[in-house]
């Protein structure tokens, strides 16, 4: 098995070196402690000794070829020996942070799976969740073609040199063209105090894209604080698979909205006598039943479309959106359809801590075929929510105000909540939502209905 | 009625450089000041204390200069001769304030400024009254010390005013009070021969600097110049006649000839009638204004000690540079919030910019070097080889502070303002050649210290915190 040999690392804080000269020719043979070859980093120039003995099967970098620090530049090995088949040396940084999406729904058969192909939004598992912060903060933009004189030269000038336009081979940014951009830059007359200057290098900012607020726009430490503070910021892992798939659902599907108010001053009244005789519920507890009654009765809005096919759930996987300081999770209540109000309320109240707690398993988080979103305790009068992709409906629930209501030819003041259906209308149509939405709001207006669950 | 741009009210050093910019951009401008020109700082202040402070340190350098081989032997203090010095000097400066402003065309008024209504004041004068309209209105009235209710009026109690109006001095001088003037003066009467006890009702003296600063100072006060320095000491009752005065603070009795009260000092606004024009101090009496020195009523300026900020003279002139830009419509940025403060006590003290103490209540962290007389040549040559001066700089090296505790501490402390306001780091400070020997060079030597490679101190010696 041949040895690979990688470009080193000269210094803590080289990223990348360049090849200038190589000292052995494919098929020469090498000692250990042969020169083999000769690089250039932003500081010095060296030569690299072999690690390894044998024979130089292959010269993966070629002179004049700039790669990161540990790619394989080379292969020793014994004459006629395989060379594994490597990927080419990675010229632009490792991949994005974020994954790509999850493959498309699997083609489930006409029954439906206990878990739905697709996962759940925002499946922010825990084991996501370290790898986070590393790749995504150095996010660096597609490696930049800059000799390493040429990256010293903006070094010291404490510029970027991204925008710089190359002239050396395969735009290459060479120290000529660093030079001509401070000059038309009009960089000798930037003036820049010098802790601000120190700043700036320290921090990697760019001083041309400073304004300066001193006398004659000298830039001061102020300034380039200020930029430090409005740099972007990566996104946390969480957000950015939340940002991800909502994205994907909202551009993706055609979503229409549907609003009813509900009348909740009876069922308050009674939720607070089962309180006061010790059987605590909230009003999502009500509200998810109401919607899993519905949903039974409309299983069109427990579906899911790629606009192709249609899959109807048997079960209902409730969704709960709880929101978190570091982005939103929906754990997902398993066959509520199969749950008393009791067993709903414990459910929920079990995942909601989980949730809190950042304990939800990848398991909880995924296969929810509808969801409510409960914003009641945030003070909205409405509001509209986007459907998680591999669900066909969600339910946005606003506060309960006190409102006046006409009633039996009078004004009343009565407890009044606002619920907005978001639905995929590739699924379903205006009138269907407006039935079944409905039929939420009447089970949770009529004493009948849930006097029968708790 | 004469129409002006600008009226300035008071020409103290906030108002008579205020009145001189607003000429130079072009405004009809005219001064009130009822009166002495120059204003506290030049007849009442500054100036005449440090003329007075000079003499006290020839004195003392006389007396002490057995080391340099200087003996004098039956040295006396002319005191009369001292004030007689004391006001021509500021005869001749008020001179130069007054000749100034006619050099620069801007009338003078003697008399007593008040608003009649907006835009319009009335002067009252010995010759009679004057009604004036002005477009925009300076307010530089400064001011004047304040008496705590428990002392009484007599001739053995005075303030700083009335010390430096005396012709004698007195064999024992009580001073009440141990902020900056108390220090000043209870120092420059030591060093001209006076018995001095020094009463303070706070934990310490001059509390505005860092202990280690201020520690310096008062040792110094006490071994150098005899003072004796009572603080945490509550002054409960004070006996005063024609002859001397006696005060019981503490528990104690101290017993002198003159009491010297220098508790602190009051805005005056008293007289302006600021009131007509919906202008109303504060709780404390000043004159509160936004960062370009505007009041609330509009084209009304308050600067220098009435609107609350730095009480010190040069920071009355910037902010009457400044308003006087604002009030005629030229861009100027705001007020400096870098202001030095000096004391010329004996060593001299002078700060700017942040303190040890301000930035650890802050939470702030910093690193500080200390640099001492003891290892600069030229101090060691002069034989002033005590004090030190520090660095104050940000982790990062940025210089943000600085203090300086011994001899010409006052004139030293310009460059390192200067330093602090141009964002210097300690690196250039440190890399920038200083004429050697001088005292100057003790700014380049902290900063070698900041670096953590002095050159005259061992490394060992380098202080962080
Ligand atoms: C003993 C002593 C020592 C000091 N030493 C120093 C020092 O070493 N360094 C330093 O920086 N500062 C020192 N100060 C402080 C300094 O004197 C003041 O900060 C400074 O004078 C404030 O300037 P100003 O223009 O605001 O007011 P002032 O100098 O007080 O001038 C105000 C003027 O307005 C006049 N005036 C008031 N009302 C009216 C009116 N209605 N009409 C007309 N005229 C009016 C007054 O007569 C006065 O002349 C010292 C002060 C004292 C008392």
């Amino acid at each position: 098995m041949p040895h690979a040999v990688a470009m080193p690392k000269p210094g803590q804080f080289t990223e990348e070196c360049t090849i200038l000269k190589w000292h052995k020719r494919e098929g020469d043979p090498v000692a250990k402690g042969d020169i083999l070859f000769e690089i250039e980093t932003d500081k010095a120039n060296m030569e690299v000794e072999s690690f390894y003995e044998g024979t130089l099967l292959k010269i993966v970098v070629s002179e004049g070829g700039t790669v990161p620090v540990q790619a394989t530049v080379a292969w020793i090995g014994q004459p006629g020996e395989a060379i594994p088949a490597a990927p080419p040396p990675p010229l632009a940084p490792p991949a994005a942070p974020i994954p790509p999406p999850p493959a498309a729904p699997a083609p489930a058969g006409p029954v439906v799976p206990a878990a739905p192909p697709m996962p759940a939004p925002a499946p922010v598992a825990p084991a996501l969740a370290p790898a986070a912060s590393a790749p995504a903060t150095t996010a660096a933009p597609a490696r930049l073609r800059i000799s390493p004189r040429a990256r010293r030269r903006a070094r010291e000038a404490v510029i970027d040199p991204a925008p710089i336009l190359g002239s050396g081979p395969g735009g290459r940014i060479l120290e000529r063209d660093v030079m001509a951009y401070l000059a038309a830059q009009g960089y000798d007359r930037l003036r820049i105090s010098p802790a601000a200057k120190d700043l700036a290098r320290r921090e990697g900012v760019d001083i041309l894209r400073l304004r300066g607020s001193g006398e004659a726009g000298r830039i001061l430490i102020e300034d380039v604080r200020r930029a430090i503070a409005e740099r972007p910021r990566p996104m946390s892992r969480m957000r950015q698979v939340i940002a991800q798939r909502l994205t994907q659902s909202f551009t993706t599907t055609p979503h229409f909205f549907v609003t009813v108010s509900a009348d909740l001053t009876d069922l308050l009244k009674h939720r607070r006598r089962l309180k006061e005789l010790g059987e605590p519920y909230t009003v999502t507890d009500f509200i998810a039943m109401a919607v899993v009654l519905a949903l039974r009765e409309f299983p069109d809005f427990n579906a899911r479309t790629d606009g192709r096919q249609v899959w109807t759930f048997s079960k209902v996987h409730l969704g709960l959106a709880v929101s978190l300081d570091s982005g939103l999770v929906v754990p997902v209540i398993r066959n509520a359809d199969d749950l008393s109000l009791r067993e709903l309320h414990d459910t929920a109240a079990a995942l909601v801590e989980k949730a809190r707690a950042g304990k939800l398993t990848p398991d909880e988080m995924t296969g929810g075929t509808f969801t409510i979103s409960n914003m009641g305790m945030l003070d909205v009068e409405n509001f509209t929510a986007i459907i998680n992709p591999g669900e066909g409906a969600i339910l946005a629930v606003a506060s309960t105000q006190e409102t006046p209501v006409a009633r039996g030819g009078t004004v009343e003041v009565r407890s009044m909540m606002k619920m907005t259906l978001s639905a995929d209308h590739r699924l379903v149509d205006g009138a269907a939502a407006a039935r079944f939405i409905n039929a939420i709001r009447k089970r949770l207006e009529d004493p009948a209905v849930w006097r029968a669950w708790a | 009625m004469d129409e002006y741009d600008v009226v300035v009210i008071g020409a103290g050093p906030g108002g008579y450089p205020a009145a001189i910019r607003a000429a130079q951009r072009g405004a009809r401008t005219v001064i009130i000041e009822r009166e002495a020109w120059g204003g506290t700082c030049l007849n009442w202040g500054c100036i005449p204390t440090k003329a007075m402070i000079a003499a006290g340190e020839t004195a003392w350098a006389a007396r002490h200069g057995a080391a340099l081989g200087i003996r004098a032997e039956g040295l006396t203090v002319d005191y009369a001769a001292l004030c007689r010095h004391k006001d021509a000097t500021v005869n001749r400066l008020g001179a130069g304030v007054r000749s100034l402003l006619k050099a620069n065309g801007v009338e003078q008024i003697v008399g007593e400024a008040s608003f009649v209504s907006h835009g319009r004041l009335q002067v009252q004068a010995p010759g009679g009254s004057r009604w004036l309209a002005a477009r925009k209105v300076i307010v530089a009235t400064g001011s004047e010390s304040a008496m705590p209710s428990l002392i009484p009026s007599a001739p053995s109690v005075v303030e700083s005013r009335g010390f430096l109006a005396r012709t004698a001095l007195p064999p024992r001088l009580l001073v009440l009070g141990g902020g900056y003037i108390g220090c000043e003066l209870a120092g420059l009467a030591a060093m001209l021969g006076s018995e001095v006890t020094l009463v303070e009702l706070l934990d310490d003296i001059l509390l505005l600097l860092d202990p280690d600063v201020r520690t310096e100072v008062r040792r110094s006060m006490e071994r150098h110049l005899n003072i004796r320095v009572v603080t945490g000491c509550r002054a409960e009752r004070v006996d005063a006649g024609e002859a001397g005065v006696r005060l019981a603070a503490g528990g104690e009795s101290f017993e002198a000839d003159l009491l010297l009260v220098a508790t602190g000092r009051r805005p005056v606004t008293r007289g302006l009638a600021a009131e007509r024009i919906g202008l109303a101090p504060d709780e404390k009496g000043f004159l509160r204004v936004d960062g370009r020195n505007r009041t609330a009523v509009p084209g009304v300026y308050a600067i220098g000690d009435v609107n609350g900020g730095p009480q010190l003279a040069h920071a009355a002139t910037s902010q009457g540079l400044i308003a006087a830009d604002d009030a005629l419509g030229h861009r100027t940025p705001p007020n400096e919030t870098l202001v030095p403060g000096v004391i010329f006590t004996h060593p001299e003290v002078a700060l700017v910019g942040v303190t040890e103490t301000s930035a650890r209540e802050q939470g702030r962290s910093i690193r500080v070097a200390r640099f001492p007389y003891a290892a600069l040549g030229r101090a060691v040559a002069g034989g002033v080889a005590e004090g030190f001066v520090k660095w104050i700089a940000d982790p990062d090296g940025r210089l943000v502070g600085a203090a300086a505790v011994g001899a010409r501490a006052t004139d030293l402390i310009s460059e390192a303002a200067l330093a602090i306001r141009a964002e210097l780091t300690a690196d250039e400070v440190g890399r920038t050649i200083h004429p050697h020997p001088t005292f100057g060079e003790i700014w380049m030597e902290a900063a070698h210290v900041l670096a953590g490679h002095p050159v005259h101190v061992p490394p060992s010696r380098k202080s962080a915190g």
